[in-house]
């Protein structure tokens, strides 16, 4: 409809003021030769030192986790610190901890997408390379948790006559098609997104291996009328299928739980509680990596501060509603009057893992990120920093709680006990942090860590009426963004 | 597309002319009054099932009002532009929370009708004695005062200061709304989800869980929505907004029906999944009573009226873009909660099937018909959209 101002047409006036003025989302006045020299610069150019420094100690630290998986894989199950009654710790923590970090980058790509927030361009393709790595992590706990790790394919929907009758009543199962799921849409997603930007790496590469290479992946893109249409009527598809995996996947991951009929796992708000905890530490696994990225490269004027504000306030609002569940347990707890939820309510603030819920649930889930509030504090690299460190920590803490919490106290005192992890389960468990750490250094050495032609789109000069008219910009164009 | 990069002239308000409908104000003013003292007959001769009926079109028209609230606050929150024109309209149903106050009166007084949780003295039952600290008559007055404070409180606030900018321009005046949204959204989350639990949840007051909050919200987000485009519709109709509020603004209201009618069916589905999958009696006697006999068909209707046919009809770019079909859609949904807080109220009385009552038809007519009598006193006395809001011109602007 173009028609808005017909009814204000010929009325005299003043021009409404605009004062809470847009600022734009690339700072100073940024054009499309400056982004594309400098984000394919980081792929171009030779790795710089700190890069060979730090693949070195986390691929290190990758290979140390994956001589643990081997010898567990060879050993059993029994190198792990589990035992009667607690069958689940810090593997399935480790599970639902990298499952939650992935979902920061759908939620970008996919929702803020469909909500036309335009300031996304400049994170979701990091975002999005960090959900795949994390659900990489995160399918290993699962997959050696079952013991055979080579019987894991059980799981898989095999014909009948194999006889394996998978127990699809078991959400065990149902986790199964919505990782794998998630993970598929997520490849999809994230590659046709790659395509413009490895179609301008091909342009620029000097070497055969590398024109070849990113040609091949570039599909064939040319840039045209065509290829763009087809190409923004795939992602607006994928993001529409993706969006309701955001919902739907940490949904399962709550459903092994409160499925069960155990104080503290058997909770109606589990689903949303455990997506709004998935998007607060995904967001906050996103600054962790993207504010030394941003430091390192130089990219400040891509990613500025309104990008970490905007980040900032999804945090403190996904933090927000985890610990309205907080509460929200605790409360229905008391008020359903069962003496067994009662009980492991206080258990878990005043029982043997008393510090994780002090130090991870209340002060780095709930307090921390509050400090978000505060402008200074949004804008504050520092305090970002220290705020997304302790919901890192904290969103691992929560699920620790979460699990051994609800195990350790069984009905009965006779079967109470305590989760100690050896050294095998704290090394898996870092092995996973230098695998992810891994990945995303790869990711940005060979691929292009900010999605240009996304950013670009932002830009005044993308729009078809740049400096057509009295030198009046469009009001909502691209390039610029709420503050 | 035409060119729109032009900066655009100061639209000068455009005002509801009261005189027009005054004959239609005087039809609602004149049912209300009738239906008002006809509820309060039934107040007297049926006291017992007129308390249910009551709360269940209090429950209603309380959830239509305070999810615009809801909307109001995201629109200040998030810094919204697309909303501005049709913000007026939200803030003057929001207004009608006021009104709704003072219709939770009536619950208070039939409250010994209402919640069983009031009659049984201390003593009697184990369950009940351990959770009085919360379940008792004065902390519920206490946390009633509570809530529909902090709502009116809210939701005058923001209009008043919406209308005041009207006249300058002021754009303190949106900084300072914006404060409020962000005060107002904690504070929304928590009094809609006590009220939840005091006012509905209590009924039964060995059940609990803990998405109700959630589910209340997420049904009165989606139906107030649909409320919106209705209430634009209407206006549109009779010859408002013309060129301001276009079928963008109906495309992205209709996404959010959409979205919402989504988040609803997760919410319910994820509660009743957990509930039937744990199988525990204590959570179980919620569903089991309202899957009883003839409840089964009303229940089996919100699930299909409230989920799958708007899912299915939402997804069409058509209909969201036609103005008077997405009414139809708009309608059905608000319809549809009207079902669904029947079917959460109800069958508190009658556990063992439907029972229609003439006092339930009085009720939310006694309720709506005063509800729109004052939504005519309100909208007449300031423009129908923020005129001079600083994102008004990338409010009509909008394309999707």
């Amino acid at each position: 409809m173009d028609a808005a101002p017909e009814m204000i047409k010929g009325k005299a006036a003043t021009t409404v003021e605009r004062p809470l003025a847009r600022v734009p989302l690339v700072l100073n006045k940024r054009n499309f030769s400056w982004l594309t020299e400098r984000i394919s610069g980081v792929v171009e150019n030779p790795a710089p030192r700190w890069w060979w420094v730090s693949f070195t100690i986390t691929g290190t630290v990758a290979m140390f986790g994956m001589f643990c998986l081997g010898y567990q894989i060879s050993t059993g199950v029994g190198t792990w610190g589990l035992n009667h009654p607690v069958g689940w710790a810090w593997d399935i923590t480790n599970f639902v901890f990298w499952i939650g970090i992935g979902h920061a980058g759908t939620l970008i790509s996919a929702i803020l997408f469909l909500l036309h927030q335009k300031w996304r361009t400049s994170i979701n393709r990091s975002a999005e390379a960090m959900t795949l790595f994390a659900v990489m992590c995160a399918a290993i706990f699962p997959g050696v948790h079952v013991g055979r790790a080579w019987m894991a394919w059980f799981m898989a929907p095999v014909p009948t006559y194999y006889g394996i009758w998978q127990n699809f009543r078991s959400p065990l199962m149902w986790d199964v098609f919505a990782v794998s799921t998630y993970f598929t849409v997520s490849v999809l997603f994230w590659y046709t997104g790659l395509i413009p930007d490895l179609a301008t790496l091909r342009d620029r590469a000097t070497s055969k291996i590398k024109k070849f290479l990113f040609g091949f992946f570039a599909c064939g893109w040319r840039g045209s009328n065509r290829n763009w249409r087809h190409y923004e009527m795939a992602y607006l598809l994928l993001a529409g299928l993706a969006t309701p995996l955001v919902l739907s996947v940490h949904s399962v991951v709550s459903f092994d739980f409160a499925t069960s009929i155990l104080p503290t796992w058997h909770t109606t708000i589990f689903p949303p509680y455990f997506v709004a905890g998935a998007i607060f530490g995904g967001f906050a696994m996103v600054l962790t990596l993207m504010l030394p990225a941003r430091a390192m490269f130089k990219l400040h004027d891509i990613i500025t501060p309104q990008h970490i504000d905007k980040m900032a306030k999804i945090i403190l609002l996904t933090g927000s509603f985890v610990t309205y569940a907080y509460v929200m347990e605790f409360f229905t707890a008391w008020y359903s009057g069962n003496a067994y939820e009662r009980f492991a309510f206080w258990n878990r603030v005043f029982g043997p893992y008393w510090w994780y819920w002090w130090v991870g649930m209340l002060f780095c889930n709930m307090l921390s990120p509050q400090l978000f509030w505060f402008r200074w504090c949004r804008r504050n690299v520092y305090v970002v920093y220290f705020v997304c460190m302790c919901v890192n920590a904290g969103m691992w803490f929560e699920r620790f709680i979460i699990i051994v919490g609800g195990l350790h106290r069984d009905f009965l005192p006779s079967s109470w006990g305590l989760f100690i992890p050896t050294w095998v389960d704290i090394w898996t468990f870092i092995g996973t942090l230098g695998i992810f750490t891994s990945l995303f250094l790869l990711f940005i050495r060979f691929l292009p860590m900010i999605a240009m032609s996304e950013v670009k789109i932002t830009l005044p000069e993308a729009d078809p009426h740049y400096g057509s008219t009295n030198g009046q910009q469009p009001a909502a164009a691209g390039g610029k963004e709420r503050m | 597309m035409s060119d729109r990069s032009q900066a655009l002239p100061t639209p000068e308000g455009e005002y509801f002319e009261s005189n027009r409908f005054a004959g239609l104000s005087v039809l609602l003013g004149s049912v209300a009054l009738v239906a008002l003292a006809f509820s309060v007959v039934g107040a007297m001769i049926d006291p017992h099932q007129f308390s249910f009926s009551w709360l269940f079109a209090f429950g209603f028209f309380f959830t239509l009002c305070a999810g615009c609230f809801f909307w109001i606050i995201v629109h200040y929150a998030t810094d919204a532009d697309w909303s501005v024109v049709v913000r007026r309209q939200l803030e003057n149903i929001a207004c009608l929370l006021a009104v709704m106050a003072v219709f939770f009166v009536p619950v208070l007084f039939l409250r010994h009708h209402l919640y069983d949780w009031l009659n049984i003295p201390p003593g009697k039952e184990a369950a009940l004695d351990s959770k009085r600290a919360y379940l008792n008559w004065n902390f519920f007055v206490v946390r009633a005062i509570v809530f529909f404070g902090l709502f009116v409180l809210a939701s005058q606030l923001l209009r008043r200061f919406s209308v005041r900018q009207d006249k300058d321009g002021n754009q303190q005046f949106t900084i300072w709304m914006r404060k409020i949204a962000f005060a107002s959204l904690p504070m929304f989350a928590l009094c809609l989800t006590f009220g939840a639990c005091d006012w509905l949840m209590s009924l039964n007051y060995r059940w609990f869980s803990t998405m109700w909050g959630v589910y209340i919200f997420a049904g009165a987000a989606g139906s107030s929505m649909s409320l919106l485009v209705l209430v634009i519709t209407a206006l549109r109709s009779a010859g408002y907004f013309k060129n301001v509020v276009t079928v963008e603004h109906y495309h992205i209201m209709g996404k959010w029906m959409f979205a919402f009618c989504v988040f609803w069916a997760y919410i319910g589905f994820s509660q009743y999944m957990l509930i039937w999958y744990g199988n525990l009696p204590e959570e179980t006697q919620y569903f089991l009573v309202r899957n009883t006999e003839s409840w089964w068909t009303l229940s089996m209707l919100l699930v299909i009226g409230r989920f799958f046919g708007p899912f299915a009809i939402l997804l069409l770019r058509s209909i969201k873009k036609q103005p008077h079909r997405l009414c139809y859609v708009a309608g059905w949904i608000v319809f549809m909660q009207m079902l669904d807080m029947y079917i959460i109220v109800l069958p508190a009385l009658h556990g063992t099937g439907v029972h229609v009552s003439i006092w339930d038809f009085v009720s939310l007519v006694a309720i709506g018909a005063t509800l729109g009598f004052v939504y005519l006193q309100i909208v007449a006395k300031a423009s129908l959209f923020p005129m001079r809001d600083p994102r008004l011109i990338e409010s009509l602007k909008l394309t999707n």
